[in-house]
């Protein structure tokens, strides 16, 4: 246990760890973050820093890597995070639509959480589904065609299960 | 080998060659702005592209190896097409600074840009913006300005040894910092300024100063430590403005450490000695030079007339030029004063007979990169000598093994392994690693079993000797025990030397005991107690001097003290006569460097005030004192009469000569915490601790088992002498430090008083005061 991390998360780094030759802890980075971002939820500078210390890379290093990948949340976010992609093909087919009518909705800006802690928007780059632009990620799912119906939809349903 | 053929010339290259590499090796030019002969190929930039005949799109020419048969084009119209599109690109983000910009006409952006754009864009869009950042007081940055080329980036963690700086962020918002907004430390840091190729880093102390192409340039030397830097200082009218790096490939490369770099910063300190002084009634007053001069000369000559030439001693930089300390050592010898020093660091002189002819590395710079096993004996080049740390930082990646015995752990930036004494206990430490390689006893610290292994294993190592071996308190006994271990195993010994020309002092005669040439003759007394007139050139002894108290005492006690100065410092309290010493920047001569190189450096600018350069005071002072042959016309005869006097020398010499009989000198224990330090980089002579963009604030550091154990809490302590000097410091928690010891940044006049190393410390709370 450390002060940022339970014992299993520190297991799981080490394991991570132990897959590349000595003089490459760098390479370990990505898995080491995504870790120590499940139990944490985000990743605050303290914890980037305390990642990088354990595995003996420069901070600056682990601070690149976490600013990169979209996939790591420097923020708290809130329950559901909407990952729509801004990236050329989607924007092509009106991603800027769509992220416009989720600020609408939500009553939030790019980046910001929602006072009820359940939604998130965040634009993120290209994930590989260009041909069903817009697309967005949500949790593990990519929702993909999308449209300012389909959103309502779906702000509403997730607000439903939430009361429940 | 594979034939290429470059804009129709054929070249036949080695295997691996980049088409960048084969096109130097034409004279043809291709412009570049991430690639650097010296750091590794990250290919980003695209400004080299270049037009290989059957493939479909231009390649980078700095990343594309050459092969057999390839036939390269850098002026067709898609290699044109593609210089100006990469350029079209990276101006879109650019701004229009160049008015403003420190980097104009200095600019490969600017010169790139007007040799290769388009001068249409078809940009219309905003430009970002970004954020700048505080890296601390040497850099300046316009990240605004960065075109991501990460040459920075790749220079922190490829040469300066610390990854500091970093892109972080993703395409459109990639930004270069240190993310944590904090100071780079590398202490090659300004160097990034040299490698940006725009305005996105700039030097802070010279930011607005001037326009490149108004500044006078004037070949010099780093006068700060023995690797011997070739600068290029550059001024403007009466003022250093900045230093540079020339390059040398067999020196410092084509880099300069911080130290070099930024301490011109001091010339215009507000102590600066502007005339000639003299103590009238009390007080320093301004004279002539004649009456300066002439006090100077009396004083001297009254002194030997009552108490004999015994009761003089002269004090010298080991930064002073070869002219300087050739002329310093003959007037004084003239005169019959032997006590002639240069070493206020040092204050145990029994192994002065071992001493070699001078501090040599024994090898050029280049070499040190390939030796295969090296034991740091009570070294930190990476503050001492930083660019030779440089070199031992490239044979370590190399594979080198090296190793550290120190009285404290020290950050290196290269892999070594470090051992430790005790507090107090560097002898044992080498007498035990002796033990261990004469007998084989069991080690009683597996590190050093493992050194003693290491040293059995290896052919010839390389014991380097560190300029804090001779700052600790039995340091004789510390040489003497290095001697055998390297008689025992046939091991090779070198000098890491202090100062820019401590080599000269040695050659030239700038020590008790030897004259130029290393010739032998009688010892002088050092009791500096009993000395009544003291000679100091370009030296401060409450700083400089390891027994500061003492030293101290006694210029205070003397009948007369004559300092030739640039500075004023303390010696407004204990001078009798200042006469204002022109800086290196503002004179010429030459430096013997560790290797024992001898450069020349070129005054850059006139001296400040009235000030005059050192060898002509000298002369004009010998002629006062109606000493014969000592008056030079000019610094060309000065040259040729040390040089014949010196003679030729080997570079490589025995490590040690023959050692005498040294007797242990037995401890006492005083009680308390033995105080253990060191200069900081910045902090090792009178010009670069007085350049205020490098100044660090003193603080001591403790064992976090001895912060314990004395119940501090807090951010500062306040530290006892049994000489009764008090001070209050802030402290810093160190595993590194010995338990039982105190760790104290050395040469602030502040921390001086306390007394050297070796020194007993009471260390408590600070009291309250109202
Ligand atoms: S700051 Fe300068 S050196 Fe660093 S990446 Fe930007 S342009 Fe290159
Ligand atoms: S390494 Fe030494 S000689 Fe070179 S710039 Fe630094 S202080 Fe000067
Ligand atoms: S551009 Fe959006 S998924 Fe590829
Ligand atoms: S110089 Fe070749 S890509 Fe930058």
């Amino acid at each position: 246990m450390s002060e940022w991390l339970s014992q299993s998360s520190l297991d799981a780094i080490a394991a991570e760890r132990s897959k590349y030759p000595p003089e490459q802890a760098r390479s370990a980075l990505l898995a080491a973050l995504r870790i120590a971002q499940e139990e944490h939820g985000y990743l605050p500078e303290p914890l980037i820093e305390h990642v990088a210390a354990i595995l003996g890379v420069p901070a600056i290093q682990a601070f690149e890597v976490a600013t990169f990948y979209t996939m790591y949340d420097l923020q708290p976010v809130g329950r559901h995070q909407f990952c729509v992609c801004g990236s050329v093909s989607c924007f092509l087919n009106g991603s800027d639509e769509i992220l416009a009518h989720l600020q609408e909705r939500l009553g939030i800006g790019i980046g910001e959480t929602t006072a009820d802690g359940l939604f998130t928007i965040k634009e993120v780059e290209c994930l590989g589904a260009c041909k069903d632009a817009p697309m967005m990620q949500l949790g593990d799912r990519y929702i993909e065609d999308l449209t300012p119906q389909k959103l309502d939809d779906l702000i509403a349903q997730l607000r439903k299960e939430a009361e429940q | 080998m594979p034939r290429i053929e470059i804009d129709g010339q054929e070249i036949e290259v080695a295997a691996g060659t980049t088409l960048m590499e084969a096109a130097e090796q034409l004279g043809i030019y291709i412009p570049f702005f991430c690639y650097h002969p010296k750091l590794s190929v990250a290919a980003n930039c695209r400004m080299c592209l270049v037009d290989v005949e059957k493939q479909a799109k231009p390649l980078p020419a700095c990343a594309t190896p050459a092969s057999d048969g390839m036939k390269v084009s850098t002026r067709s119209k898609r290699a044109k097409m593609a210089q100006q599109g990469v350029l079209e690109f990276l101006l879109i983000n650019h701004p229009l600074d160049c008015p403003i910009c420190d980097q104009g006409g200095e600019c490969p952006l600017q010169d790139i840009t007007m040799g290769y754009a388009n001068p249409h864009s078809l940009y219309t869009e905003e430009k970002r913006v970004v954020e700048d950042k505080d890296i601390g007081p040497l850099i300046a940055t316009e990240m605004t300005r960065c075109i991501q080329c990460t040459r920075c980036v790749r220079f922190g963690t490829e040469i300066g040894g610390i990854s500091e700086l970093g892109a972080t962020g993703r395409g459109e918002k990639m930004a270069i910092g240190t993310y944590v907004a904090k100071a780079v430390r590398s202490e090659l840091s300004g160097n990034m300024i040299d490698l940006c190729p725009v305005g996105a880093l700039t030097s802070k102390p010279f930011r607005y100063k001037a326009r490149s192409w108004e500044l006078k340039h004037s070949q010099s030397l780093c006068p700060h430590c023995s690797t011997g830097c070739n600068t290029d200082v550059q001024s403007l009218g009466r003022e250093v403005l900045r230093v540079k790096p020339r390059v040398n490939e067999a020196v410092n490369e084509e880099w300069l450490c911080d130290k070099g770099r930024f301490a011109y910063a001091g010339l215009q300190a507000a102590d600066r000695v502007q005339t000639p002084l003299l103590r009238i009634n009390g007080s320093l007053q301004p004279v002539s030079w004649a009456d300066g001069l002439e006090a100077a000369a009396t004083a001297l000559q009254k002194t030997i007339g009552r108490a004999g030439p015994d009761a003089v001693a002269g004090l010298i930089s080991p930064a002073a030029s070869n002219e300087e300390l050739y002329l310093f050592q003959a007037l004084l010898r003239g005169l019959g004063v032997r006590a002639i020093e240069h070493r206020l660091r040092q204050t145990d002189f029994r192994a002065d007979p071992a001493m070699p002819l001078y501090p040599a590395l024994n090898m050029s710079l280049e070499q040190l990169e390939t030796e295969r096993n090296i034991i740091l004996c009570h070294a930190y080049p990476r503050e001492q000598q930083p660019l030779t740390n440089h070199r031992l930082r490239k044979a370590a990646l190399a594979g080198a093994q090296i190793w550290a015995l120190d009285s404290t752990q020290r950050e290196f930036n290269f892999p070594l392994r470090q051992i430790r004494a005790a507090a107090g206990a560097d002898l044992a430490v080498y007498e035990e690693l002796l033990a261990l390689l004469r007998d084989g006893t069991p080690a009683s610290n597996p590190a050093l079993g493992d050194l003693a292994d290491a040293v059995r294993a290896a052919d010839k190592p390389l014991f380097l000797l560190g300029s804090s071996l001779l700052q600790q308190p039995r340091a004789a006994e510390l040489l003497a025990v290095i001697a055998e271990i390297a008689q025992q195993t046939a091991a090779r010994v070198s000098w890491l030397a202090e100062a820019a020309n401590s080599a000269g002092a040695w050659l030239l005669g700038c020590v008790p005991g030897r004259k130029p040439g290393g010739v032998q003759v009688e010892d002088a007394p050092r009791v500096w107690e009993e000395k009544k007139a003291f000679l100091l050139y370009g030296v401060e002894p409450e700083a400089d001097a390891m027994d500061a108290p003492g030293v101290r005492a006694a210029l205070d006690a003397a009948d007369a003290v004559i300092s030739i100065s640039s500075f004023l410092g303390a010696a407004e309290s204990y001078a009798d006569i200042v006469l204002p010493l022109a800086s290196w920047a503002e004179s010429s001569g030459s430096f013997f460097n560790n290797e024992g190189r001898l450069q020349q450096y070129r005054a850059a600018v006139r001296p400040a005030g009235e000030s005059r350069p050192g060898w002509k005071i000298l002369r004009v002072l010998a002629d006062h004192l109606e000493l014969a042959g000592l008056d030079f016309d000019d610094l060309e005869a000065l040259q040729d009469t040390w040089q014949k006097q010196l003679g030729d020398f080997p570079l490589d010499v025995p490590g040690f000569r023959v050692m005498p009989e040294i007797a242990a000198r037995h401890q006492e224990d005083a009680g308390g915490l033995q105080l253990l330090g060191d200069w900081r980089i910045y902090q090792q002579d009178p010009l670069v601790r007085r350049a205020q963009p490098l100044a660090q604030e003193p603080v001591c550091r403790l064992h976090p088992d001895t912060v314990a154990e004395l119940g501090i809490g807090g951010a500062a302590v306040e530290l006892l002498a049994s000489n009764g000097a008090q001070v209050q410091i802030p402290f810093v928690l160190d595993a590194g430090i010995p338990h039982g010891a105190v760790w104290l940044d050395l040469g602030h006049p502040e921390t001086q008083a306390l007394g050297g190393v070796g020194t007993a410390l009471r260390v408590q709370m600070p009291s309250i005061r109202v």
